[in-house]
């Protein structure tokens, strides 16, 4: 038998951030800059990060060309066609039946919040489905971070919806009705309570969508290791079969996490709108 | 659990476990942008067109509805016209009848009169007619008389007394009858 590689850690290492970027078609590799600091904080560029502007400037493009394509169409008196009515249903979609459906009267005002949610996490996904691809959302930084703008938007926006007497309610709950000490006994053992299921929401959205993504990529790669541990044709036939398939579900949930984690933000921001 | 931990905390060294700080930096800058871009320039341009439609389709239906309503009333109008349309015609065939008829009576009336009255001249006509006839016959009668007389008897017999004779004789014959 010959030596089997170390998958493990070619696993890892493809899944993982670099400050390197694997460049197709012979190219080589792309050398990031290191050693850039903000505030004592290594803000070195990354593969991940690379591939977020990457996945930015897509959707930027996407939803410029698409705008104005349907602004002619619409300006020239024509029904939505072609790219631009692709784009326009996808963002009517996520618009109205995530936007507006859960977070309720007042949703068109986070529309374009939850849009560009939606449609960046999708393109960060999709990228990491490219053959030299990285996925950015397989990262907990980056994951982390989107929930936590995920988070601020929650927070100010039940802020400015409730008023600062009502925001406080939801930190200090009192059930209706009680008063005295039991009131306080309340309030002491929900408040940390209150705490945690408002620090656990953004946690729940990062951790979802860093697995899934994770997740996807890690069984795709162990069937393709298999290859390379057996080095057997049969093998082979059905590992390829496999991680066809898996590609096909990975696309799949490439749409579905980017459809969840936009769903989740406005059932959580509808949450805090119409709380107690 | 503590190869976990490890593989967190580890600053050099990349995993996918990892959390790089400099990367949630990045997210929130990338993001951020992109927000502020599609905010300023995405979004509205396709969510205006969308809600430009919505409005024009809206308005479309409800007008839609308005001229429904407007061609029910308008066909209700026309057939509630038909209908008056109708009686009165049969109105004014019924009245139009009556006079007619009424103008034949009287027409017919008039030809009767008129037949009548033709007929009364005709017979008053006919009765002068005879009673000079008679009258004519009579004289002639008597004439002719005469004259056979005159040339029977052939002689100096004055006339006038002989047609006084006949003419008594004719009287009495007329007082006979």
């Amino acid at each position: 038998m010959i030596q089997a590689p170390d998958i493990g850690k070619v696993i890892f290492e493809h899944t993982s951030d670099s400050h390197v970027v694997e460049l197709p078609f012979g190219l080589g590799e792309w050398h990031l800059p290191t050693g850039w600091h903000l505030f004592g904080v290594d803000v070195s560029p990354t593969k991940h990060v690379v591939f977020m502007v990457v996945a930015a400037v897509l959707v930027f493009l996407t939803v410029w060309y698409a705008g104005r394509q349907v602004e002619r169409r619409h300006r020239e008196g024509k029904a939505p066609h072609g790219f631009g009515g692709a784009v326009e249903a996808v963002v009517l979609f996520v618009r109205n039946d995530v936007a507006i459906a859960n977070i309720g009267h007042g949703g068109e005002k986070f529309a374009p919040y939850i849009l560009t949610l939606f449609f960046f996490i999708l393109y960060c996904n999709l990228l990491g489905l490219l053959p030299w691809g990285a996925t950015p959302t397989g990262n907990l930084a980056v994951t982390g971070a989107l929930a936590l703008t995920a988070f601020v938007t929650i927070e100010v926006s039940g802020f400015r919806a409730l008023g600062p007497k009502g925001y406080l309610k939801t930190i200090v709950f009192v059930p209706p009705g009680m008063t005295g000490l039991g009131a306080v006994a309340m309030a002491l053992i929900m408040t940390p309570i209150e705490i945690i299921g408002k620090i656990v929401k953004p946690f729940a959205l990062t951790l979802r969508l860093f697995a899934n993504m994770t997740a996807g990529h890690f069984v795709i790669l162990a069937l393709l290791g298999l290859i390379f541990i057996f080095a057997n044709w049969a093998v082979a036939v059905g590992s390829v079969a496999f991680v066809t398939f898996m590609m096909l579900l990975e696309l799949l949930v490439a749409f579905l996490q980017a459809y969840i984690f936009a769903l989740l933000t406005s059932v959580f921001i509808g949450m805090m709108q119409h709380a107690h | 659990m503590p190869t976990l931990l490890r593989l967190l905390v580890q600053e050099e060294e990349f995993t996918p476990f990892s959390i790089n700080t400099g990367l949630i930096f990045w997210t929130l800058v990338v993001f951020g942008i992109l927000l502020a871009l599609l905010w300023r320039l995405g979004w509205p341009a396709i969510l205006k067109a969308v809600e430009d439609r919505e409005r024009r389709i809206q308005q479309q239906l409800e007008e839609a509805e308005r001229a429904r309503a407007e061609s029910a009333r308008l066909l209700e109008e026309h057939r509630s016209m038909i209908a008056t349309a109708k009686a009165e015609s049969q109105e004014m065939i019924t009245k139009a009848r009556g006079v007619a008829e009424k103008e034949r009576q009287t027409l017919l009336a008039q030809a009767r009169e008129q037949y009548e009255d033709l007929l009364a001249r005709a017979k008053k006509e006919i009765d002068t007619q005879k009673q000079q006839a008679i009258l004519e016959l009579r004289r002639e009668a008597v004439d002719l008389s005469i004259a056979a007389a005159s040339k029977l008897v052939e002689a100096n017999l004055d006339s006038d007394a002989n047609r006084k004779l006949v003419m008594e004789y004719l009287a009495s014959l007329e007082q006979r009858r």
